[in-house]
């Protein structure tokens, strides 16, 4: 059977369906018949390129998992440990990521725009050049992670913490930050039009 | 469909490969410089360079492409005069082919006038007419106004799943930015 992945993937075998197939199935996850066992026979370490849009992996423990470049748009990963994993260029867009653990991990590239991140921790996290356009993180720990040239415009990082974190370049545009940390930060950021109430610095 | 994004040295510009993978033609959008991984991944992965599409006559867009001309039997495509003799001028509403992989040119002017944008199923490149949570920078305020009218006609009438990828920064999809992005909403 031939696989289908990020930028090859196979359309979704229910009839009419118009969504694409999950890596390792036939189906998408709307339609996938046995989603427990689906989720069980996922390898986390060899995820590179895969599609899992919309995947319930919540909770789940994804430490070290390797994601590079796979499609993850609207999955849930409310709870997730994904400390230490590689999540380059993945698209996370949409996706429910709150309280999950990004510890440490690598983020370079990736897309979390319109993701909901809320409590969410990225603490010494890569996360240079993401897209966190319009993402929802409240009370969400960047602390040491490195933002550079990252894109948070118009995103919600009411009372989260920044401290320390590398935010050379890193754009903030419209971003609400009010009630957050950015003490220690490092580097010159743009904070154009954001809201800057009660940062604490 | 084969496709891999390079950043690049020159003003942290991206360039991208998409390939056929049933015919291994390939296409290569802006070529700020010919970069060793874009070469090494070409021979690697068997690929038959046949078409460089230029979003916009910038260097840091261009730089590169007399090299690509010189080691690859190519054709160049853009929006304006780029490329020399192995240059083709591309307008809104024509087809680009890559093998059995069928684009089309977007018209995208405002951050220059020559900018054009290439969709093909599920992915559109937009050179500097549109990144992550920004748009291209402009010379004046009537220029401002044609990028912004012409991106919300012909980039955010594509469905919202459809992946952007823009000349500097990292990819987004046309929902993220047709609901979040701060010149937009």
């Amino acid at each position: 059977m031939t696989k289908s992945k990020h930028y090859a993937a196979l359309p979704c075998r229910k009839t009419g369906c118009t969504a694409h197939a999950l890596t390792e199935s036939e189906y998408c996850w709307e339609h996938l018949g046995d989603r427990d066992a689906f989720v069980a026979s996922l390898n986390p370490r060899d995820l590179v390129d895969a599609w899992l849009a919309g995947v319930d992996l919540s909770g789940r423990d994804l430490r070290g998992a390797n994601m590079v470049g796979a499609r993850l748009s609207g999955a849930k990963l409310a709870g997730a440990d994904l400390r230490n994993a590689d999540l380059r260029r993945t698209f996370l867009d949409g996706a429910d990521l709150r309280g999950a653990n990004l510890d440490e991990a690598n983020l370079e590239f990736a897309v979390l725009g319109g993701a909901d991140v809320s409590e969410a921790s990225f603490n010494g996290a890569n996360v240079q050049r993401a897209n966190l356009v319009g993402t929802r993180g409240r009370r969400a720990r960047f602390s040491k992670a490195n933002l550079y040239y990252a894109r948070p415009g118009n995103a919600d990082f009411q009372e989260a913490d920044f401290t320390g974190a590398h935010i050379e370049r890193t754009i903030f545009r419209r971003a609400n930050l009010a009630g957050a940390c950015l003490a220690g930060t490092v580097g010159a950021a743009n904070f154009e039009n954001a809201n800057l109430e009660g940062v604490k610095r | 469909m084969i496709f891999r994004p390079f950043l690049l040295n020159v003003n942290e510009s991206n360039a991208f490969v998409l390939a056929c993978e049933e015919t291994q033609e390939a296409l290569l959008v802006d070529i700020g410089h010919l970069d060793g991984h874009i070469e090494d991944f070409l021979h690697e992965q068997r690929l038959r360079l046949t078409t460089v599409f230029i979003t916009h006559d910038h260097y840091d867009h261009t730089g590169g492409l007399r090299s690509a001309t010189n080691h690859y039997d190519v054709h160049v495509l853009s929006g304006g005069a780029v490329g020399g003799a192995k240059a083709r001028k591309v307008a809104h509403g024509d087809e680009v082919r890559v093998g059995k992989l069928t684009g089309r040119v977007l018209a995208t002017p405002g951050h220059t006038n020559d900018s054009i944008s290439l969709v093909f199923p599920g992915i559109v490149f937009t050179g500097d007419a549109l990144f992550s949570g920004s748009i291209g920078g402009v010379s004046s305020p009537q220029s401002g106004k044609i990028e912004v009218d012409h991106i919300r006609r012909n980039i955010f009438t594509l469905p919202d799943d459809y992946e952007i990828h823009p000349g500097h920064g990292p990819a987004s999809t046309v929902g993220i930015e047709r609901h979040h992005n701060p010149f937009f909403v």
